[in-house]
């Protein structure tokens, strides 16, 4: 372990703050499924939904990160971020479209008349399990590239051998290879499996420097799930009241309707408040998610249930 | 003119399975014929298969839960009531006897079913040792469990020999040689009610033909006769269950708590008491 | 910034059918009764009447306790199947219509439809299936030789879980062999009265249930009733200690379920997020209508002010108003009487010294309202410390070490429940064993099952409901 103690971060932290945080972790799980079924059962209607769906929408980073991944896919992608539905004019753009590094040049030639972001993912996404040098080198790839955010992946092997100094520091370097491009610190709560993992990872990663945590990689089967959320907002709240600083929350995963989304929106809401229901502060990491999200807001608004030909594919 | 009787059918997996070895024996009946399963080895060890799985399932499965489906079966079988004192009475019983059989076995699901989310506050317990820990004994289902029907025609003398087993959380495979017919039409009730697929499966056929692949299975984790054998049967049976110590039980009682107790693995947890 | 209401979901009223004026319940049918005296009952959350609810007089519980005798010889003749096939019938019952009873529980009591729906009703239903399983084998429950009925059981329920209450009374006395003359409180009759059609429903034998309404006379008619058998009560311990004394000198069975003022004791080593969740479920559920509710938050001064801040922030995201809103949280004050006597309690700790936070919440104009309550700064000695407030009203105590924090908890006439925040097993079951209170919840609270025993300790009362011993409370061993 570097002795690197006394060594203060840009981000008000020292290395024992963030050790006390970790040993202080104590999540007993069978409470906290109960407080989040609990939060599942408010009934967003009417109004209250077209404004969550609505919302959603402006929350989504629209993703494909596949090895068959073409330009043509990128391009079809990108005109679906900033138009997801032609059909009615009060529906935003997305937050971000995703991508690997090879396709962010293309994305950001496509979307730069609009708001939309090119998100990359990057650190040798989704294992993570190379050298830190290839790590570097895969994220300023991306950043000379012309990308606006870089997801990267925590080093769950150091992390599972108890190495939680290694996971931060690697995350240190890599929001200094960032500079000022927002970066995203992925958990993949799916390989971390207990509630106390994923909260010693999320304060781990936001000590280091994260401007957002993120859920998933949206690679393995168990993806996003509410409760690894609630788990994460409670240690952005944390890290808050101790640092004062307000980091985001992006779920990805695994969320395939609207329904589950406005759960998620719902716990956003009434944990963390008004402020964290903003693309600045919460994102959706999501594929089939926009067009269920796209069906229900038509419906709201005809009365009538949608078919999936009727939005344009991307 | 003497009618062919459908075929019946195994009931392995929330499925109705004919006999992998295609076989079949004839029961007549009356003016009746009936073609029931010849299990063969092979069925046996798709059976443990499934009952492996039906008895994760079933044992996770809330008490309370398990207490209702079981109602519910005992519902259905009071609402077929007609058809299964029928079909008594085709293989010899009077319409009296045949009555008496369907109402002791209704009854006898409904008291298992109220047994379901009480037998541990009956067998479990806190055991008071004399040093400063909690220290509580409590019961798991055993497992799968291999049920030989009795050779008498009769459904309550077949739920007796499921019920315990199952009220406790047991995946439970059911045997029948002589009263197969009962057996397997009790399969279409089990398929209608809400069981979980492989918690209770349902065979016919010869027991001298499987009698060692059972024994000697060793992911069956307990064999229960409720006919009794010769004495080579069981002897054969008892020297190959040693091999995997399978607990053997040679018609256990069907009385009361005592009924459920074969099925039970007690474990006993210990706990310190301090600041 | 974003501002996200939720709109409106509020659950229909279409599914009820109230009568204009509901009569007693006796012998199997419906009856006028003799004093001809009626009330109306309202809804506490508009003050809007719903109908009209009698008093019954001496002559009423006469007839009911004459019906329930004559049920008796009826219902203990049966076989035991039979009368466990009656419950699993009302059982299947009050499942089929829950909705039903859902809305007009939250309707006449207050509560909001999402507990009425997701907890009392199924609960309701649970307690007539567990009780339907241990009517044809009451011989199993306990080695005791011969165990019987006491005959004909008096039962007075109170207001704050009107049918969960009844099914709590009413399942084990009947599984047991007993038959039933039930009260429920005054301002929430509807739920117990609409139970009386489900008897009808299931075709119960004549006088095995019988439901009068009245107030407090008649439940004082019942309690001196030469006839009964033996009396269960919920309700304040103030009236308990009155029916204890009653039957003095009398050989009728009692069992008592009265109040409490439990204290919820979160150590330094809790887990910290779900301990907040838990003091706020065991004080706001059900308006802090409830017996066993963690009224006194007793929290190891090392952890007090981060809790407290994450406590005050949790309670902010509490919802009062409508009850069938379905996402209301807090609903209304079951009566004017309560809202006083919680009102004035708190005036008291204030006064007393106590610093108050209270929930910014917009409370609707009609009705009875009381906005979620917190005081910290409070001795023991104020009475918001010692009293039953029986309101959304948590008090906080300090501690430092374990030994103090069961001194302070037992420091109660009340010994009903408790509550244990530490994710340390042996602290918990150390703390378990001297904690002087019939149900303890180790990080958790608010949990209840039929076949969990639930009872008080000290004033809070004495016999145990639910599970293989409440079935004790039913029976009497015969000479």
């Amino acid at each position: 372990m570097q002795n690197n103690s006394t060594v203060k971060y840009s981000n008000n932290i020292s290395w024992e703050s963030v050790l006390e945080l970790i040993y202080d972790s104590r999540v007993d799980s069978v409470g906290l499924k109960e407080r989040v079924s609990s939060l599942a059962t408010r009934s967003v209607k009417k109004d209250s939904k077209l404004q969550a769906l609505k919302m959603i929408v402006s929350m989504c980073d629209l993703t494909t990160l596949e090895g068959e991944d073409t330009e043509g896919k990128i391009s079809q992608m990108a005109a679906k971020a900033i138009n997801p539905d032609p059909s009615d004019k009060e529906i935003n753009s997305v937050a971000a479209v995703c991508v690997y590094p090879s396709l962010v040049q293309t994305a950001k030639e496509k979307v730069k008349n609009s708001s939309v972001k090119v998100a990359a993912v990057s650190s040798y996404f989704p294992s993570g399990q190379v050298p830190m040098d290839s790590k570097i080198l895969d994220t300023q790839y991306a950043i000379d590239a012309g990308a606006d955010e870089i997801d990267i992946v925590i080093n769950r092997k150091a992390f599972l051998e108890g190495n939680y100094r290694k996971v931060f520091d690697e995350i240190v370097a890599l929001k200094e290879v960032c500079k000022n491009v927002h970066l995203k610190t992925i958990l993949e709560v799916g390989d971390l499996k207990t509630y106390e993992n994923i909260r010693k990872a999320s304060l781990i990663s936001l000590a280091a420097g994260s401007d957002f945590i993120k859920t998933s990689t949206g690679k393995l089967s168990i993806g996003s799930s509410r409760e690894a959320c609630y788990v994460m907002l409670k240690a952005v709240l944390d890290y808050k009241s101790l640092t004062g600083i307000s980091a985001g929350i992006k779920v990805a995963g695994g969320i395939r309707d609207s329904k589950d989304a406005i759960r998620y929106l719902v716990m956003i809401n009434e944990e963390m408040g008004d402020e964290w229901l903003s693309p600045n502060l919460f994102r959706f990491g999501a594929s089939s998610l926009l067009d269920d999200v796209l069906k229900q807001i038509k419906k709201l608004k005809t009365g009538a249930y949608q078919a999936g030909y009727y939005f344009p594919r991307g | 003119m003497i009618e062919i009787k459908k075929t019946y059918k195994n009931y392995v997996g929330g499925k109705y399975v004919r006999s992998e070895s295609g076989k079949t024996y004839t029961k007549e009946l009356k003016n009746e014929f009936y073609e029931l399963p010849l299990t063969s080895k092979k069925d046996i060890r798709d059976a443990v298969t499934s009952s492996k799985d039906g008895f994760k399932k079933w044992s996770s499965t809330t008490p309370y839960l398990r207490m209702q489906i079981l109602y519910r079966l005992s519902e259905m079988i009071e609402g077929n009531k007609e058809s299964y004192v029928e079909l008594l009475m085709h293989h010899g019983l009077t319409k009296q006897k045949a009555n008496k059989d369907i109402d002791k076995s209704i009854q006898n699901i409904v008291w298992f079913a109220g047994l379901a989310d009480k037998w541990e506050q009956l067998a479990g317990n806190l055991n008071p040792v004399s040093e400063e820990y909690f220290n509580i004994s409590h019961q798991n289902p055993i497992g799968v469990v291999f049920s030989l029907s009795g050779s008498n025609v009769s459904l309550n003398e077949l739920l007796m020999s499921i019920l315990p087993a199952l009220t406790v959380g047991c995946s439970v495979i059911s045997y029948s040689e002589e009263n197969s017919v009962v057996a397997l039409k009790f399969a279409e009730d089990i398929n209608n009610s809400d069981f979980p697929s492989g918690s209770l499966n349902i065979l016919s056929g010869k027991f001298e033909n499987i009698l060692n692949d059972v024994s000697k299975h060793v992911e069956i984790n307990l064999v229960a006769l409720h006919k009794e054998l010769d004495n080579n049967g069981l002897k054969s049976i008892e020297e190959n269950a040693s091999e995997s110590v399978k607990r053997v039980f040679s018609q256990p009682s069907i009385e009361g708590l005592s009924s459920i107790l074969p099925y039970l693995e007690t474990k006993t947890v210990w706990h310190p008491k301090g600041t | 910034m974003v501002n996200w209401q939720y709109s409106e979901s509020i659950e229909s009223r279409e599914i009820l059918d109230i009568k204009s004026k509901y009569t007693n319940y006796i012998g199997g049918k419906f009856v006028e009764p003799n004093s001809k005296k009626y009330i109306d009952t309202i809804s506490p959350s508009t003050e809007e009447v719903l109908s009209q609810i009698a008093i019954s007089n001496q002559n009423d519980v006469n007839k009911a306790v004459k019906a329930a005798k004559s049920g008796f010889e009826i219902w203990s003749s049966l076989a035991p199947y039979e009368r466990s096939k009656y419950l699993f019938k009302l059982a299947r019952l009050i499942q089929e219509r829950s909705r039903e009873f859902a809305v007009l529980e939250s309707l006449d009591g207050g509560k909001p439809i999402k507990e009425s729906r997701d907890f009392d009703i199924p609960q309701v239903a649970a307690n007539f299936f567990y009780f339907a399983g241990w009517a044809d084998k009451i011989d199993l429950s306990w080695s005791t030789k011969g165990l019987k009925p006491h005959g004909v059981v008096g039962q007075i329920i109170p207001w704050n879980f009107p049918l969960l209450m009844l099914a709590w009374k009413v399942a084990p006395a009947l599984a047991t062999g007993n038959t039933v003359v039930l009260k429920p409180a005054e301002t929430t009759s509807l739920t117990a009265l609409l139970f009386a059609e489900i008897c009808d429903q299931a075709g119960l034998p004549n006088g095995v249930v019988n439901i009068i309404t009245g107030d407090g006379t008649t439940g004082s008619l019942i309690v001196n009733h030469q006839d009964i058998n033996k009396i269960a009560f919920t309700g304040s311990t103030q009236v308990g200690k009155l029916i204890q004394k009653s039957l003095a000198g009398r050989e009728v069975g009692l069992t008592l379920e009265l109040g409490g003022k439990a204290a919820n004791i979160v150590y330094e080593d809790a887990a910290i997020d779900q301990a907040v969740e838990g003091v706020v479920n065991g004080i706001f559920f059900n308006q802090g209508h409830v017996c066993c509710a963690g009224s006194r938050l007793l929290i190891q001064e090392s952890v007090h002010d981060q809790f407290i801040s994450k406590l005050e922030k949790r309670m902010q995201a509490l919802r009062v108003g409508n009850p069938l809103d379905k996402n209301t949280d807090i609903g209304a004050i079951n009566s004017k009487e309560q809202l006083n006597k919680i009102t004035n309690l708190v005036d008291e700790g204030v006064a007393d010294g106590g610093n108050i936070f209270q929930t910014e919440c917009e409370l609707p104009g009609n009705g009875f309202w009381f906005k979620p309550t917190l005081f910290t700064d409070v001795q023991p000695s104020y009475s918001i410390a010692r009293e039953e407030i029986f309101g959304p009203v948590l008090t906080t105590l300090t501690f430092r070490t374990p030994d103090e924090a069961v001194e302070i908890a037992n420091n109660t006439e009340y010994g009903l429940s408790a509550g244990v925040w530490t994710e340390k097993g042996s602290k918990i079951l150390w703390t378990a064993d001297r904690l002087e209170a019939g149900v303890v919840w180790a990080n958790t609270f608010n949990k209840f099952d039929p076949a969990s025993p639930f009872g008080g300790y000290k004033e809070s009362g004495f016999g145990r409901e639910g599970g293989r011993h409440g079935l004790l409370s039913y029976l009497k061993e015969s000479s």
